[in-house]
């Protein structure tokens, strides 16, 4: 452990690992450091600040990616891999993107403290985020289908892209909703919500985006009959 | 003073033959996919390579294709003299030099095999005593020039089926990227093993430089051993050809291939050496250049990728274009040494 009560992982075990495995426990890490990020969010729907604090600031400490990065950097470019490089080196950057976004949505929602307009917009809220939680999930499990199956790794994609649809949805109505509140717009907890429902989507949007060029890949790479 | 002249332009076209043969090798870029694979040191690669064609050129120089392009194109009876085939040389030459300054990619044979026979047609007709109908074996020409068409046509349908087969049967088994590395891996070792097959075949199949040899000899400028020997130059200088100049093009058109994969690469160069050897076996001499287009062609037409069929078409004139372009250029050269009393 480290000072800032972190888990660090011992440089020997990571020197062992290939570039897929690799690639599998920084895919893991970030997700895991995405879905806290998410359930800090439903804390702080449920008005349960202590959580939500703890888990942003998990969000916004976290560094044990760093090391993996690391590894993985020194190793990629060392690694006989004879036409996938290029294409692997993007979808590590692709992942820590989804650790840059999460940072940033982390300090962002620390900024200030809102409280929900309503028990009706507190549940799309809840909704939006159990989709999204679905969605980084099954991310994760695409890209970890890459090395071993890329047509069942493009179906999952095509899930994520569908679900992300119906997010735009619910985003749409939450949008309706937090219009037509007797609020003032240019409240702080006007501000405040609008950016996190905004928030929440360009996380979406990324994740989406991410699935596209697994699917990318997945044309690249297989040779249909 | 005729003989030290006949003498002089026999040393200026072994000169010139040798100077043929090391453009071979400096022009092939068989070896491309095997640098992309990065299956040996570039070095050692650009040496096999080299081995591999110089040995094919040696090996068949005691026919087939040289024997074509130096004797039997020509008719019953008739032999190059020297001033015959140094306008040849010239003219193919100069009209590849033309297309390179103009940034069109010629086939040496065509050009070589065009000349010939605009030559041949001017000694038929100004030299006297030579019908034109039996100053060529048209028959024998008539071949060569189907084998042009043909030859890229084979090349494209090989690989296409060569594709769809290989792709039924293993590749798209393969789902996920590790088994596509490591599959991969295994492929370009079969790349190296296909790749020196093709570049044995494209240094048997290169008809210029020992058909020049070849007709001294018929015209008995030459005798068998001094053949052999300048053939084994030739073979050599091939090799050396590659070695020292063709890695500048082969290092280029690397750079473009980053994305291919070994399995590609070994089909493509397969079906072109099957089609060069079959090719050679038969005595015709084709364009390797074609060969590999129509293969790449047909690799593409295979994966459902894109064909630019526009700069097919442009690259297709000027392949029509060098059979008769440099048999008009060589007619002109040599009417006009004719007019200068050299023949």
């Amino acid at each position: 452990m480290s000072e800032n009560n972190q888990i660090e992982i011992d440089e020997k075990v990571l020197k062992k690992l290939n570039i897929d495995e690799l690639t599998h426990l920084f895919m893991d890490n970030i997700n895991e450091q995405n879905l806290k990020l998410i359930e800090g969010i439903e804390s702080l729907v449920e008005e349960n600040f202590e959580k939500f604090n703890n888990n942003m600031k998990y969000v916004i400490k976290t560094n044990t990616e760093v090391q993996i990065k690391k590894q993985f950097e020194s190793k990629i470019f060392k690694s006989k891999l004879m036409f996938s490089k290029a294409d692997r080196l993007k979808l590590f950057t692709k992942i820590n993107d989804i650790k840059n976004i999460g940072e940033f949505i982390a300090n962002k929602m620390l900024l200030y403290r809102a409280v929900f307009p309503d028990e009706e917009f507190k549940i799309h809220i809840r909704n939006i985020l159990k989709s999204l939680k679905i969605i980084s999930n099954k991310l994760s499990n695409a890209v970890k289908l890459i090395g071993s199956d890329l047509s069942i790794a493009r179906d999952v994609c095509e899930e994520i892209k569908e679900k992300r649809r119906k997010m735009r949805k619910e985003e749409w109505n939450l949008l309706n909703r937090l219009y037509n509140y007797d609020m003032d717009y240019l409240s702080r907890t006007f501000l405040y919500l609008k950016e996190l429902i905004d928030n929440i989507m360009m996380l979406a949007d990324h994740i989406k985006s991410f699935s596209e060029y697994i699917q990318f890949l997945a044309t690249k790479y297989l040779i249909f009959d | 003073m005729a003989d030290d002249l006949t003498s002089i332009l026999v040393i200026v076209l072994i000169v010139m033959a040798i100077a043929l043969a090391f453009s071979i090798g400096a022009n092939d870029e068989t070896l491309s996919a095997l640098v992309v694979a990065g299956v040996l040191k570039f070095k050692l690669a650009l040496f096999i390579g080299g081995v591999a064609i110089g040995a094919g050129m040696i090996f068949f120089s005691g026919g087939f294709v040289a024997k074509t392009v130096g004797s039997d194109i020509l008719g019953e009876g008739i032999t190059y003299t020297t001033i015959m085939l140094l306008t040849v040389l010239i003219s193919s030459i100069l009209w590849l030099v033309v297309g390179s300054f103009a940034g069109i990619p010629l086939s040496s044979t065509h050009s070589l095999v065009g000349s010939v026979v605009g030559v041949l047609i001017v000694y038929a007709i100004f030299q006297g005593g030579v019908n034109p109908d039996t100053a060529l074996n048209w028959t024998k020409l008539g071949n060569v020039v189907l084998s042009w068409f043909l030859s890229p046509l084979f090349g494209l349908i090989i690989t296409f089926l060569l594709f769809k087969l290989i792709a039924k049967l293993y590749l798209s088994r393969l789902k996920g990227l590790n088994q596509i590395e490591l599959s991969e891996k295994h492929f370009k070792w079969l790349l190296l093993v296909g790749v020196i097959f093709a570049e044995i075949w494209v240094g048997a199949n290169s008809g210029e430089a020992l058909g020049i040899l070849y007709g001294l000899l018929d015209n008995g400028s030459l005798n068998l051993t001094q053949y052999f020997t300048y053939s084994i130059i030739c073979g050599i200088f091939a090799c050396v050809g590659i070695y020292f100049a063709a890695r500048y093009v082969i290092r280029n058109l690397a750079s473009h291939m980053v994305d291919s994969r070994p399995s590609e690469g070994l089909i493509i160069q397969m079906s072109s050496a099957i089609i060069l050897m079959v090719a050679t076996i038969l005595g015709l001499p084709i364009s390797h250049s074609h060969v590999i287009v129509f293969c790449i062609i047909g690799m593409s037409m295979a994966q459902k990728k894109e064909v630019d069929y526009k700069a097919l078409r442009k690259m297709g004139i000027y392949w029509v274009l060098t059979f008769p372009v440099a048999a008009l250029l060589a007619g002109i050269l040599y009417l006009g040494f004719f007019s200068f009393g050299f023949s």
